[in-house]
Order: structure tokens, then sequence, then C-alpha cells
């Protein structure tokens, strides 16, 4: 008996120690400062003012499937970094839902009418000079300043530590003027100037605050930040919650409107929707058709939807043959006939596709400039027609074979005989309703004897470099299906990254169809304007260029939306950044 | 048994080091890469991913990666600018020092990161086994003793069910009825929780905690405890029927005595060798039932891990995983020594 006893002793010990060893990781949060300066104010938290009402409800919460990799969203751009981070951080400028730049530190917005920007005719350099509000202050009272701004700027740009953001590459330099000017030096014309520290992605960081040998990707500022933005991080449970409270210090007065923010990470979309809809829940960032379909009859939920989404479900076509990433020297033998490609886009039933498997949400795609403010090119939405489909396979030399399958018969691009058969490959990640999209893209394609073979594969296959064997800049793939798109309201670094010639070299840019056009490659050059006028021409030309070219054939946007609690006002979807970009508005329903 | 058991952890270590090469192999030929992410990530310019793969270290050979996992590069000259000159000691001091790396996600140390799941998971998963074990075994005991009653019939056909039903359809249909369709009749809240370790913003309490837990382990333990009662059934009926009971019983011992003492104990042996070669399984985690019940394990991390290529962590989840076996595999040998003096191992 007393082995047995000493066996059950063990067992005990075993589950008492796991209950003592959790407690600390639960109950304790993690301490706020981070390794250098830890200023008086940030322990204890602030404490808040007792809400006016005591029974309206304290916390807001928040549900994501999984933890922001950090605060710092120019990093990893998860999404849910970029969440945390509005909460608590500020840029110079944000976007809102209609792609318009306003200013958060900056008092305006500089222009070439205000002076703020100024161009050189010669060189084509451009200085950009910005003035901090006076009123800004960290949550521990130091003013937000200049250096601030120049200890973000040489943060990035360290050749060791530093991490590439959207238009660095131009910037020449950060020059101090006083403590709230400062002039940023451009190498040429950035029509993004206004977002370089803001958008989305990238804010200012406090120079007393983080350790800057600790580098950009890695500071312990980055998970325990030192806020300037409405909320303070008060507590962050890996893998479970995190804690905001209100910032007493915060420059807008009488804001933010909620106490406290929780945001719960909540692994399962079913899980997710039911707290939502059982009130434990506030907000559902990103909610996917499935829930907002589940939502829509539910009367105290509402699901803000944008517009369109900045991601658009498209085909990608390898113009070169498999394996190849020279489209001149080894040319495709299906995709390298525009005519083919229009074909393709004919066949394809995208209504068919939106209302059956995207619930109705997915909004009918064309053109890259479908996204205010650039959504002005009259670019006619191509029809859905197999027969006309049929008749331009049979010009371009694809006749049907006796299996029903078209095949060459002097078709210019391939050797006579060869089957219009080809591999049509997305990622795996996505889930079901990418795979049934996949499915029906095949069916349409079938109907005019065309065969899609359906593969998948995870994304970190998909799309690594080519040293990682990454299948897209390896050029290892014909036809790609997943969704694409650009942040923030700018196309023109998205149009050099996928449509330039120089970005079709292996792991430069993502011109994976090698898509070579001198035309579109012009554009894109001058497209790099402050002429707004200008701009909106040279896209419209592009629009025009793609709709016959068809690099790629565009299908529809997904859907942007976030669902919330009708008890939480102010919330509402942001195409341009994400839900908490106006989170200081918030309010809870009285 | 002091030799035994010498031998034993020398040959852990072999093991150890033989599996970390196969770990770090298979790892890091796996097609795709962790640069690979998504949104913008997806479209930084060339010089920026030569520059990640240096500051990561993917830069060198995979035989160079493995040395430096395994015994760092604070010893050797890295070249950290990107100039083609090795011109600064590197950072890392190696598995062997108990330097994990970073998680190339989080940028965070990756005993960090699993130091703060491994409680979590430790506390479920030593209950789920905890609570599958105490009804597993009077299950088990009755239905060999009954056998082919109702009792047992039933015992059966629901210990089939459980071992059937996936972890995470069961996991939703508990939430579904413990969370949204029954209610506490005197605050009108959901009956349980849906998920997570403790209500957030209240009082620490044992009360709290401990709903919490009913729907995680109820969901985990079923699998678990239809497993333990149909093999303890399945010893017990081999062992009741031997000669030795026969004669306890002709000897006039009371039929609990000649149950408990010499059936059950006897029956209990492989059990609980069965019991140690699960344990690795209070490190590891359950994948489904974290993700449904909110629970932020070693199961999560994982998974997690595994999709977005973070290295680090994922050689260090499966290297301390192997040794957590192999010490589990050891201590089952030794057990089963322990409670059976028949074993010898000299």
């Amino acid at each position: 008996m007393p082995r047995h006893r000493n066996v059950s002793l063990f067992v005990s010990l075993l589950m008492l120690l796991s209950l003592l060893a959790c407690q600390p990781s639960i109950a304790q949060p993690e301490p706020l400062s981070p390794a250098t300066l830890v200023p008086q104010t940030m322990e204890p938290a602030p404490t808040l003012a007792p809400p006016p009402q005591p029974e309206a409800p304290k916390s807001l919460v928040i549900v994501i499937p999984e933890d922001p990799p950090s605060f710092n969203a120019a990093i990893a751009d998860s999404g849910y970094d970029a969440l945390a981070m509005h909460l608590s951080l500020l840029g110079m400028a944000e976007i809102d839902p209609q792609g318009v730049v306003y200013p958060v530190l900056a008092a305006e917005l500089p222009t070439q009418e205000n002076g703020g920007v100024v161009i050189d005719d010669a060189s084509g350099a451009m200085d950009v000079t910005w003035t901090l509000r006076p009123d800004v202050t960290w949550a521990d009272g130091t003013p937000v300043t200049t250096d601030d701004v120049i200890f973000t700027y040489e943060a990035i740009t360290n050749p060791d530590t530093g991490f590439w953001i959207p238009g660095i590459d131009l910037v020449t330099g950060v020059d101090k003027i006083d403590d709230q000017k400062f002039v940023v030096h451009f190498s040429s014309v950035y029509p993004s100037y206004l977002t370089l520290f803001g958008g989305r992605q990238v804010v200012i960081w406090p120079k007393h605050y983080c350790d800057a040998t600790q580098g950009f990707q890695n500071w312990d500022c980055g998970r325990q930040p030192l806020s300037d933005g409405p909320y303070i991080l008060k507590e962050w449970v890996t893998g479970d919650h995190l804690t905001f409270e209100r910032n007493p210090k915060y420059y807008e007065a009488g804001k933010p409107g909620i106490d406290s923010i929780i945001i719960k990470i909540v692994p399962d979309t079913t899980v997710r929707e039911t707290m939502l809809r059982q009130g434990d829940a506030d907000i559902i960032m990103w909610a996917t058709e499935q829930v907002a379909d589940d939502l829509k009859n539910d009367s105290n939920v509402k699901v803000s939807i944008s517009d369109t989404n900045r991601f658009v479900m498209r085909l990608f076509f390898n113009l070169a043959a498999k394996g190849s990433t020279d489209a001149k020297a080894d040319p495709n033998p299906l995709f390298t006939d525009p005519l083919v490609r229009q074909a393709i886009r004919s066949a394809i039933n995208v209504d068919q596709i939106t209302g059956s498997v995207w619930h109705g949400f997915a909004v009918p795609v064309w053109s890259e400039f479908f996204r205010p403010p650039y959504n002005k090119c009259e670019i006619a939405r191509p029809k859905y027609d197999p027969e006309a489909a049929k008749s331009m396979l049979d010009r371009a030399g694809w006749v049907v074979g006796a299996d029903g399958i078209r095949e060459c018969k002097s078709c210019q691009t391939a050797k006579d005989g060869t089957k219009f058969q080809f591999e049509l490959l997305t990622y795996s990640e996505y889930g079901e309703p990418l795979i049934l999209t996949q499915q029906l893209i095949a069916e349409n394609l079938k109907e005019v004897g065309i065969q899609a073979d359906l593969s998948q594969v995870q994304g970190s296959v998909m799309w690594a470099d080519s040293a990682s064997g990454g299948i897209e800049q390896t050029g290892n793939f014909e036809l790609d299906l997943y969704d694409d798109g650009y942040a923030g309201s700018d196309p023109t670094d998205f149009l050099y990254q996928y449509y330039y010639s120089a970005s079709a070299d292996p792991d430069y840019g993502w011109n994976i169809g090698r898509w070579i056009n001198p035309s579109m490659d012009e554009l894109i050059d001058s497209a790099y304007t402050l002429n707004e006028a200008d701009r909106q021409s040279a896209f419209c030309q592009m629009a025009k260029i793609l709709d016959e070219e068809l690099p790629q054939i565009l299908l529809f946007s997904t859907l942007n939306a976030d669902a919330y609690a009708t008890r939480v006002n102010g919330v509402q979807a942001n195409v341009n950044s994400v839900v908490s970009w106006n989170a200081a508005d918030w309010t809870f329903a009285k | 048994m002091t030799q035994y058991i010498v031998r034993r952890l020398a040959q852990a270590v072999a093991m150890m080091f033989l599996l970390s090469i196969v770990f770090f192999a298979l790892v890091n030929l796996a097609p795709g890469g962790p640069l690979a992410g998504y949104g913008n990530a997806r479209r930084i310019p060339a010089h920026e991913v030569a520059r990640l793969k240096r500051q990561l270290g993917l830069d060198k050979p995979m035989l160079v990666q493995y040395v430096v996992w395994l015994v760092g590069n604070d010893w050797m000259k890295v070249d950290l600018d990107g100039d083609g000159v090795a011109d600064s000691y590197g950072a890392r001091r190696g598995v062997l020092r108990a330097d994990f790396g970073y998680s190339f996600r989080t940028r965070q140390p990756v005993l960090k990161e699993i130091g703060q799941r491994v409680p979590n998971t430790l506390y479920l998963m030593s209950i789920t086994l905890f609570v599958a074990l105490a009804i597993a075994i009077p299950v088990g005991v009755i239905s060999a003793l009954k056998q082919y009653s109702p009792f047992d019939f039933t015992v059966t056909t629901l210990a089939f069910a459980g071992q059937a039903l996936p972890d995470f359809w069961l996991g939703l249909i508990l939430i579904i009825v413990f969370y949204v369709w029954l209610r506490n009749p005197s605050t009108g809240e959901p009956l349980l929780p849906s998920g997570g370790i403790y209500t957030i913003g209240a009082p620490f309490s044992i009360a709290d905690r401990l709903a919490h837990l009913v729907l995680p382990v109820m969901a985990g333990a079923l699998g678990w405890l239809a497993w333990y009662s149909r093999f303890l059934r399945s010893s017990m009926l081999d062992v009741i029927h031997q000669d030795y009971l026969r004669t306890a019983r002709a000897k006039g011992v009371p039929e609990r005595t000649v149950i408990f003492k010499h059936a059950l104990r006897n029956a209990l042996i492989p059990l609980i060798t069965l019991f140690a070669l699960d344990l690795p399984y209070i490190f590891g985690g359950a994948v489904f039932i974290e993700m449904i019940f909110s629970w932020p394990g070693m199961g999560l991390l994982y998974y997690q891990a595994a999709l977005q290529r973070d290295y680090p962590v994922l050689m260090a989840v499966l290297v301390i995983g192997a040794l957590f076996i192999i010490v589990s595999n050891l201590l089952a040998d030794l057990l089963y020594a322990y409670l059976d003096p028949r074993i010898h191992y000299d």
C-alpha cells in the first residue's frame, strides 16, 4: 500500500504544482516598464474617474483570434498589431474610410498650397515640413516632440536593426527645425508622403522610453508601449487578453468615451460569434461573410461594412512557362495570347460565385482603381458570356478536342495538340470560401473546354522568397488564385510592385506573371507626382491597358466588416486602417 | 537500478542530439519560409528580405544555422550590417546554454513564450487526466465485474462514442448547451463561461477557476475516460480469471479484498504504465480543446508556430516535447519495475 500511496501522492503533487505554477502567469500582468526608462506615472497605471452611470458597462470587449505580434504594425502587419497600436499610439496622419488623410499628431497636413511641400524642379527632390500639435503628451506627461520623430526615423533606418516601411527608400534624411517642426527630405516626389509616418502601419515612438539599442523590431516598448493615444495598456496576458484603460492625458478633450477596452483572444470563429450574440463581446474585428450573414437578423448586433475591401480576389497568370521567370525567352504556351486571357475572364460567372459562396457580401471588381479617391475611370464591367469565351478561344486557335478539352490547332503559342490543361493553385489558410471559389471557377472553365486541375498550398510556400522555394518567385505555377490589394488609399507603390517591368525580377517585386509593358512603366513613373489631375489621368490610362492586356483577372472584393453590439456607438469599419482607427470616439449607448 | 537509470539517461542524451538534428532538418527543409507573411510583408523589397534573413540568421547554410541554434554565436563574429565583413560577436548563446532564440513572429525569447503557456497547459491537462482516471477506474472495474450487464453495455457504448466524438465538435456542443441554453437561475447569466481560464478583471476565486475548467475538462476528459476505462476493463477481465484469485476466494478471503487488494492492484499496473506514457500530453496540450475554449496553452502555440513557420518556437516545442516523451518512457519503465516485483532491470 505505501507504494500506491506514493503514486497517488505523485499525481496529486503534479496537479498541485501545475495549479500553483499557473498562478503567476495568470494573475500577474507583465511589467509595464521596458528595459530602460520607467516613467513614474506608468506604475501603477493612472486611475480612472468613476463612470458617470454605475449601471453602464465599464469595459468594451473586442474578440480576435490570436495575439498581436506586438504593438508595432510596421513589422508583421497582422492587423491585430495595428488594432492594439491604434488604441495607444499615434502617427502623424491617419486615413478615414473614404480614403481621406487627416492630421493626428500633425497640426495640419503639409501641402504645396500651404508651403509645407517644396519640390526642387531641377533635382526632383521634395522637402516636406511638418508641424506637430503642441498639446500631445506621452502618458507620463512628456511632450511629443520632433526628437521622437527623428528617433523613430533613425530606428526604422538603422541598418542592423531597422525595418523597411513603404517610401522610406526615398527619404534622404529628417532634420529638426525646432521641437515642433521638422522637415523630411525625399530624393524624389513621393505621393504617399502624408502617411509615411502614419496610416495603418506606422506611428511615432517615444525617444525617452524606447531603448534604441534593442532595435525597432525587438524593443520592449513594442510590447509595453508608452501611450500618446486614447488608451494605455494595463495588462497583457499572452494568449488570453490585453486590457487597456483610458489615457487621462489624451489630447482630445472628453475622449475617449469608454473607460476600458479588453482585447480577448478567442481562436474559434463560432465562439467569437456566440460571445457577441450573448453580450460577452462587443466587437468582432474582421467579421467573415459567414458571420455577417449569421448576424444580419440579430437585433442586438450590427455589422459595419466597408463599401469594398482592399483585398480583391484575383487570378494571376504566369506568362512564362511553368518553372521559368522569363516570359520573353520562355513564354507560357497557354496564357501568352491576351485573347485567351480575355476568354477566361468571359467564362467566369462572378455573380454566381459572390452570391453562392460569399453570401452576397463580395463586390464585383474589374479594375485596380475601384476604391476612392481614384475610382473615377470608366472601364465597363466585363460580361459573363461563355459563348463569347468559346468564340475567342476558337479564334485563338484552341479548338475542342475529342474529350471535350480544347487543344492547340495553329494557336501560335503552343505546339499543335497541346491540351488546354493547367494547375489552378490557391492557398489553404483562407478556408472553405476560397476552395469553393476555386471549384466554381474550374467548373466555369470546364464549360468552355478548359481543364483546371485544382490544388492548394500553404501561403508560406506560395509567397516565400525564391531561395526558400517560393512557388511564385520561382515561377513554378501556372494560374494562381488569391486575394490581394493595397494598404492605405494610394495605389502607386502597389502598381509598381505588381506591374512594373523591374518588379518581374525574382525576389525584387511581385510582378510574378512577368508581364512587361513599356507603356505601363511610363505611366507608373508618371504617377509619382503630387498633381492629382495628372495622377488620375495616368491611373485611367493604366486601367485601360490592364483591361485590354489582363495580366491579372480581378474578380471581386471580399468583405471588410466589423460586427459590433448595438450598445456601442461609433464603430465604423475602415478599409484603409483597422476598426480601432476611431476608438477614441466610441461610446456606450445610454 | 541506478546503473540502469544512468545508462538510459546517457541514451537519452544521444537520442536528443539525433532528434534535434532530424527536427532541425525537417523544420527547415519543409517548403516555404517565415518571410512569406501576409499583408505588407509580402511586398517587402529584395534588399529588405536579405536584411531580414541576415537579422534572423536565415542567410547562413543550414549546418551553420544548426550549430548556432545548438551552441550559439557569441563566440564568433557575424556580419550584422550586411557589408560582407564579420565585425561583431553574435548574441545567441545556444540551446545547450538554455537559449532557444527569439520567436520570428513576436521577437520575444522563445523560452518566455513557452513559459507563459506551459503552466496553463499543465493546469488543464493534469486535471483533465486526473478526472478521466478518477472516473475511468471505477467504471472500468464495475464494467469488468459486471461483464455483459446493462451497465457494461451502456458504458461500452458510451466509451466507443467518447472515443469517436471529435474534440472540437463536442466542445462546441458543450458551449451551446452550457453557455447558450442553460442559465444560472439566480443571476440569469450563462451557466458556464464559454472559455478562458478566469473572468478578466474579477478578483481571484476558486469557484470562478473551476467554472472555467468544467467545459474544457469535460470535452478533453471524455476521450481519455473512454480509453482508460476500456483498458482497465480488459485488464481486470484478464486478472479476475486468474487462478490465484480463485485460490484467495477458496481460502475464504472476502470478495471486497479479493477485488481491491488482489485483482485491482495487478490490473492497475499496465494502466499506470499507460498513464506514464501519456504524460507528455500534459506538456503538449490539446490543440482543438485550446482553440474552442480559448485556452492559451502549448497546443495553440505550436499550431500557430507551425502555420507561420516560426522556426525557433517550433524547434523548442519539438525538442522539449521529445524530452518529455523520453523521460516519460523512462518513468513508465521505472514505475513498472517499482509496482511489479517480478520486473528487474539489472
